[in-house]
């Protein structure tokens, strides 16, 4: 051991000259805490003080109750349903994987939703509540709540979720909902309206009406402000300064929901649509679309699996068929060609013999009915008994463009202001037409009067939806410009029926093909003679449709393929069927579409008949409607 | 200590405690009051669960500083490496009996209480280092030779403690360690040498990942708070929004809103001193840090006055520790230093802290008694 020597003048020098040092850095260190203090508590009071108050009060956006969407009488086809949900709040907990752990003994917490939650995180505003889960059962709720102690940050909540009780009969119609995405609030400038979209668990609309009248569907938030901790907990609520919310508006629809879900249940099975019009007022009774999707799968966000399903389904369960499926019209088409026909001078009474099929150009054209339909076949016949030889025969002294300008003015080619997003407009070829079609192509762009044979029986490069195939019939049915609505009602503001104006086709033009549509279903020997309605009262005139997907080839027919059942389903031919009814005075048209159904008078007519049958039974169009102004009418059609 | 009780020690035991340098203990007892009143209302004006233990400990803390007065200089250069190798034994044992608490194995359980080696160190350090200077001349300081030694008494624990991880304490003993060296008389051109060291050694732990990432975070935080606005920064924050809002006069006793709206983490340890502040505002935050300043000012006039060069280099290495506390709390709430978990000495809650700084207290209480003559009982 060193000899202590504890009188070291030197050594004391040097410490005492430290100690100083040591003293004056330490002052001098307490002088910029002691600066600091003074820029805190002096210099920046008031903006601390402003931050100190933000912290304290906060505005709680108080969520307005989504609008109902009902169906011409009331009948609710969007509401809403009261649902537990598990809300959380971050700043609750002190261990987020902790707060997990114990939500997860209770309700299974995917690691996926974890993310999820950290992702909701960094969206939301400060103490804004995330949704764990939006749909929790009874069971689930009352365990959370029996355990809410030892549950950091879980907040169990009574919400709302949107209801759709016709399930997949109306979700081509209605749409649905989805959750707010970050694209959503990116376009937003207005706060109040991103403080809307930021609340847990709100909902837009995504798809249908629901997507096209979401603004009026969301309703107005209300606020409330409250004193809150720094957890996001409620100490205090200014109750006297708080606006409530106002539910969005109720949409009333033209669909009539009762047919509806009879014409779903009439093409169950099948990949179809169906489409039926009050032709006086254009509302659209029935948009029915098979198969469908169940717009409540995707409330609280759809299953990966069974999205996956949906899209690839060859039935395509997710096309809204009736207005954005596209289909060669086939012998559907044969009024329009007729009345061109007509307006390019032919007369009804010209008469071809038909042995089965035509030579023209360099190759025979064939008629549907093998070997013939004999001698004397007028216009009114050609369509009774949608005779192809007739047509063609037709087509070569008739203009493409006559027949183009002919299925225009009938509804062809043009889309309709419905609200429900995805329409398609279809093609109705003119020579102007393949110009543009083939705009880089200059060799192709000459019209070719053969083509004009495949176009006159619906077939070649002409496309339309079922919708517009209904406006075809209702125009055939009224001479007028009939033009198809699907919102009768928002809010209170009743939209009251345009008296549609006259097509601007002389009207004796229409008594040929009214008359062949009649015979079609009423006369024997028409194509369609066994989808007649028996009431007498409601006469039913009709036109099947029959186009082709695959053109059996010689080699096939070979192979001891002959008939279409031969044929694997996706390359059957289509089923179609247009009507209206009554014959006289029209009141409703229809047109029904069967993909792959293989002939129209077989499946797309009958199928028309039923819905026909429920359509003329029920007769919508001599009831009231639902009325906004007196929510009487709806609570009647609820209880009924 | 049983001596003190012996009959015939009794005129020179009450003659010991009238030389006690009691000024110091009253600012300390101030200190100690302002931490009990902030803590009353931290928990919203209640003695549970912070003020009452706050204040049944320091009585029990001043107990023991003036025990450690008494016993007498002499006895603690006697032990002071005894007393470091037992706080250097615990701390390697640390990892191996050791109970972890919030991620890091700081603390081993002796039955009834819990026991933090690294407190022990803090003192154990400064008393070792003491005690090796007061056997060296002036000279001999700067020689590389005797710098060995130092270099491993503060690098040991250090290092130990750094690994538990605790990375502000390990900060803290590193400080007080080179510290203590250059108030001995380290030459400044080999400070300077070590200084750049310490930067490159620094630099090449953030670059090698020996700083655990929420070390890195830490520090980065500080350096640009709005990085993270709702974790670390967002503490910091609400701390200055604590402090801010408070004004030159508070907002009156018991009246803070950012406690009581519980905007502030662990309000009672680290944060008190915003508390205090946004109740007492600039005045009050003021007054304390001027107590502050009065304990450190008249502890180093003790210090120099003290008989021997252990006494006195003993006492200064306390109050170094004891001034770091105060700067780098006050800092930190502030956001002039990261936050590093370092406690307000005497008035943040804990009961570990304030036996080490009360313990650190007896022994400058030591070194003054030591002025005039052999000091406390003459053991």
């Amino acid at each position: 051991m060193a000899r202590i020597n504890s009188h070291d003048p030197e050594r004391q020098e040097v410490l005492t000259r430290r100690a100083t040092l040591f003293g004056g850095a330490f002052t001098l260190m307490l002088a910029v805490v002691g600066g600091r203090l003074f820029q805190l508590q002096v210099a920046d009071h008031q903006k601390y003080l402003d931050l100190a108050n933000d912290n304290q009060y906060n505005r709680r956006v108080l969520t307005p109750l989504r609008g109902e969407i009902v169906d011409r009488f009331g009948r609710p086809l969007a509401s809403n349903r009261q649902t537990f949900r598990l809300l959380f709040i971050p700043e609750q907990t002190k261990d987020l994987d902790e707060a997990f752990e114990a939500v997860h003994a209770i309700i299974p917490l995917s690691e996926e939703k974890r993310a999820r939650i950290r992702r909701q995180m960094r969206r939301r505003g400060q103490g804004t509540p995330i949704e764990i889960d939006a749909d929790l059962t009874w069971d689930e709720f009352a365990k959370i709540n029996f355990d809410l102690p030892h549950l950091p940050g879980v907040l169990p909540e009574v919400g709302e979720a949107r209801n759709y009780p016709l399930g997949g009969a109306t979700a081509f119609v209605v749409g649905y909902v989805g959750a707010v995405t970050d694209k959503d609030i990116a376009g937003v400038v207005d706060e109040g309206e991103e403080n809307l979209l930021r609340q847990p668990g709100f909902k837009v609309g995504r798809e249908g009406l629901e997507k096209t009248y979401d603004r009026e569907l969301r309703g107005v938030p209300g606020a409330l402000d409250v004193k809150v901790n720094a957890y996001g907990r409620v100490i205090e609520e200014l109750t006297d300064k708080a606006r409530p919310p106002i539910q969005g508006q109720t949409l009333a629809l033209t669909i009539d929901a009762e047919l509806q879900l009879a014409a779903m249940k009439e093409l169950e099975g099948e990949s179809a649509s169906a489409v039926v019009m009050d032709v006086v007022t254009g509302d659209i009774l029935v948009l029915a679309s098979t198969p469908a999707f169940d717009p409540n799968d995707f409330n609280f966000g759809i299953k990966p699996d069974l999205w996956k399903q949906l899209n690839e389904s060859p039935y395509h369960p997710l096309l809204n068929k009736p207005i954005s499926a596209l289909y060669p019209p086939g012998s559907t088409f044969k009024m329009i060609s007729a009345m061109a026909a007509e307006m390019s001078g032919v007369s009804p009474s010209f008469t071809v013999s038909c042995p089965g099929k035509l030579w023209y150009g360099n190759r025979y054209f064939h008629c549907w009915k093998k070997g013939g339909h004999g001698g004397g076949i007028n216009m009114r016949n050609g369509i009774k008994h949608s005779c192809d030889v007739y047509f063609y025969t037709l087509a070569k002294s008739l203009e493409i463009d006559v027949l183009a300008e002919a299925a225009h003015k009938l509804g062809l080619g043009q889309k309709f202001e419905l609200g429900i997003p995805g329409q398609r407009q279809g093609v109705v070829p003119s020579r102007e037409w393949k110009k543009a079609y083939y705009a880089h192509s200059p060799e192709n762009q000459t019209w070719f009067p053969g083509e004009t044979l495949s176009v006159i029986i619906g077939q070649g490069y002409v496309t339309a939806t079922p919708l517009q195939l209904a406006v075809m019939a209702a125009r055939i049915a009224t001479g007028k410009e009939v033009r198809p609505r699907i919102v009768r009602v928002t809010g209170d503001r009743e939209l009251p029926p345009q008296p549609f104006s006259d097509l601007g086709i002389d009207p004796k033009f229409f008594a040929t093909i009214r008359a062949g549509m009649d015979a079609v279903v009423n006369e024997p020997g028409g194509t369609a003679v066994r989808s007649a309605l028996e009431n007498p009262e409601w006469r039913m005139a009709g036109k099947t449709g029959t186009s082709q997907v695959y053109a059996i080839t010689a080699a096939d027919r070979a192979r001891g393929l002959a008939k279409p059942e031969d044929l694997p389903w996706h390359r059957r031919d289509h089923a179609l069927f247009v009507c209206y009814a009554p014959v006289e005075n029209p009141r409703y048209a229809c047109s029904v579409v069967v993909e792959h159904g293989i002939g129209g008078a077989r499946m797309a007519g009958p199928k028309a008949r039923e819905i026909m049958r429920a359509v003329t039974t029920r007769n919508p169009a001599a009831r009231p409607a639902y009325d906004p102004r007196s929510a009487v009418g709806a609570q009647q059609a609820r209880a009924g | 200590m049983a001596t003190i009780q012996l009959p015939g020690r009794r005129r020179d035991f009450r003659d010991a405690l009238s030389r006690l340098h009691w000024p110091l203990i009253g600012m300390l007892t101030m200190i100690a009051s302002a931490g009990v009143l902030t803590l009353y209302s931290a928990a919203q004006g209640s003695w549970t669960p912070w003020a009452l233990p706050h204040l049944v400990r320091y009585g029990m803390s001043l107990g023991i500083l003036i025990a450690v007065a008494l016993i007498g200089m002499r006895v603690w250069q006697y032990l002071a490496y005894p007393i470091y190798a037992v706080a250097l034994i615990a701390l390697i044992m640390v990892p191996i009996f050791g109970v972890e608490r919030l991620g890091a194995q700081r603390w081993i359980d002796l039955g009834h209480f819990q026991f933090q080696p690294s407190e022990l160190m803090k003192v154990g350090l400064v008393l070792a280092l003491a005690r090796y200077y007061h056997g060296l001349r002036v000279e001999q300081v700067s020689h590389i030779l005797f710098l060995i030694p130092p270099a491993i008494m503060i690098g040991a624990p250090v290092g130990l403690i750094f690994m538990q991880p605790d990375l502000g304490t390990a900060m803290m003993l590193a400080i007080t360690g080179v510290a203590l060296v250059f108030l001995a008389g380290l030459s400044w051109r080999i400070g300077f040498l070590g200084m750049l060291g310490a930067v490159g050694a620094a630099f090449a732990a953030y670059r090698f990942d020996i700083l655990h990432q929420y070390q890195v975070e830490r520090i980065l935080t500080f350096l640009d708070p709005d990085r993270d606005p709702l974790g670390k920064g967002y503490h910091l924050l609400q701390s200055k929004i604590g402090l801010g809002s408070g004004g030159f006069v508070g907002k009156g006793y018991m009246e803070g809103t950012q406690s009581e709206l519980k905007f502030l983490p662990e309000m009672q340890t680290d944060f008190i001193f915003t508390i205090f502040g946004e109740e007492f505002g600039f005045v009050g935050a003021l007054f304390l840090l001027g107590l502050y300043y009065a304990v450190i000012v008249t502890g180093i006039s003790m210090a120099l006055r003290a008989k021997t060069h252990f006494a006195r280099l003993t006492a200064m290495g306390i109050l170094v520790t004891f001034a770091l506390y105060v700067v780098i709390n006050t800092g930190m709430v502030m956001g002039l230093a990261p936050v590093v978990g370092v406690p307000l000495p005497l008035v943040s809650y804990g009961g570990t802290v304030m036996i080490t700084i009360m313990v650190g207290f007896g022994l400058v209480m030591s070194a003054h008694l030591s002025r005039d003559g052999e000091g406390g009982l003459g053991l």
